[in-house]
């Protein structure tokens, strides 16, 4: 269901402080890089938040829905064959779980995002 | 004319605004602390700042006053003027 | 001022499976923009079966390439790159499916220099489905 067909994985599950790990290997034969761009291939951004996403999923503390992207910031480019691997932090507001995401590749920061997610039954 | 009714320029939400925009926990955010050399804001989240600031207090910064704005006491002093010229 | 996928195509340097506005129904350049991008079944992120709600974030970056649209309209690329510089405050209000046509409406707030502010929301049928508080761009020249 996502436009990335590789996998994320979990390195670290959730620990009792809500800190996670988990990471995805850019496969440069993903097809999103045929058209992002042609003869240009970078891992878009929205990709970094998706990867994220999916991380956060994965290790989550209830079953939650994505309500909002707090803020997603892009520090640097995802080339194919990079390994993004995320540090993931989640902690609790109300009805609602945060979870805090910094993206890095081999050669430094990704990006650095927070989503925002409401419990559902 | 302002369009947003903020009148006076509250210190310590102007400093909780600024630290979520930079992305830091607010205690970061001393009153001299430079943003770009101390906190760490590059030129990107510096606009970001310049239109968050311009949202939240229905005041206008030209391009000259980006430059001075490398505090949160800059910060407070010039959005304090510019809601008292108003 | 409507603009088919020919002429949008044209503008932006993205390609399938990664073009995701069809139509520009009314623009102001370097202002405002509406555009749409219909959502259908027979799209790739939905070839592997499963769950047909469609990503958040492709609904992100259908919107912030209508922004992309909006400042290509009043000014040229060159040899720069539009480059995704942040967002936020992007709130999601409900899930969008098949079926549904995703109507953009972009606002430049801020224009400095290369790096551009947009706000705005996507509504389906009239009704918001998704509110962008910020969404920043960057051009910037092409370093070999």
């Amino acid at each position: 269901m996502s436009l990335v067909k590789a996998d994320v994985r979990v390195v670290k599950p959730a620990d009792a402080d809500g800190a996670a790990e988990t990471a995805i290997t850019i496969d440069p034969a993903e097809p999103v890089f045929a058209g992002h761009y042609p003869n240009y291939p970078i891992f878009p951004g929205v990709c970094v938040v998706d990867s994220v996403h999916r991380g956060a999923l994965a290790t989550a503390p209830a079953a939650v829905a994505l309500a909002s992207v707090e803020s997603a910031r892009f520090l640097g480019a995802v080339l194919p064959g990079d390994v993004l691997r995320m540090d993931l932090k989640w902690t609790r507001d109300g009805n609602d779980w945060l979870c805090g995401g910094k993206a890095h590749t081999g050669r430094g920061a990704a990006a650095s995002v927070k989503l925002r997610y409401r419990a559902v039954s | 004319m302002t369009n947003g009714q903020i009148v006076t320029v509250d210190a310590e939400d102007l400093r909780l605004t600024l630290a979520d925009t930079m992305d830091v926990d607010v205690e970061q955010l001393t009153d001299d602390a430079d943003f770009i050399e101390d906190v760490g804001v590059d030129s990107l989240m510096a606009l970001e700042v310049l239109a968050v600031l311009e949202k939240k207090y229905g005041v206008r910064f030209v391009e000259q006053e980006m430059r001075e704005l490398r505090t949160f006491a800059d910060a407070r002093r010039m959005l304090t003027t510019k809601l008292t010229d108003s | 001022m409507i603009m088919e996928a020919d002429r949008i195509r044209d503008l932006l340097p993205h390609r399938y499976p990664m073009l995701l506005v069809d139509r520009v129904l009314d623009a102001e350049p370097g202002v405002s923009l509406t555009a749409v991008k219909a959502i259908t079944v027979n799209e790739p992120c939905f070839a592997d079966g499963g769950d047909v709600a469609y990503p958040e974030v492709l609904m992100m970056e259908s919107w912030g390439q209508a922004a992309g649209v909006l400042v290509l309209l009043g000014e040229e690329l060159g040899d720069r790159v539009m480059l995704f510089g942040s967002m936020s405050g992007v709130d999601i209000h409900r899930r969008v499916f098949p079926g549904d046509v995703l109507e953009h409406r972009v606002r430049i707030f801020r224009a400095l220099a290369d790096t551009v502010i947009f706000e705005g929301d996507c509504r389906v049928a009239g009704e918001p489905v998704m509110t962008v508080t910020r969404m920043v761009m960057a051009f910037r020249g092409v370093t070999t």
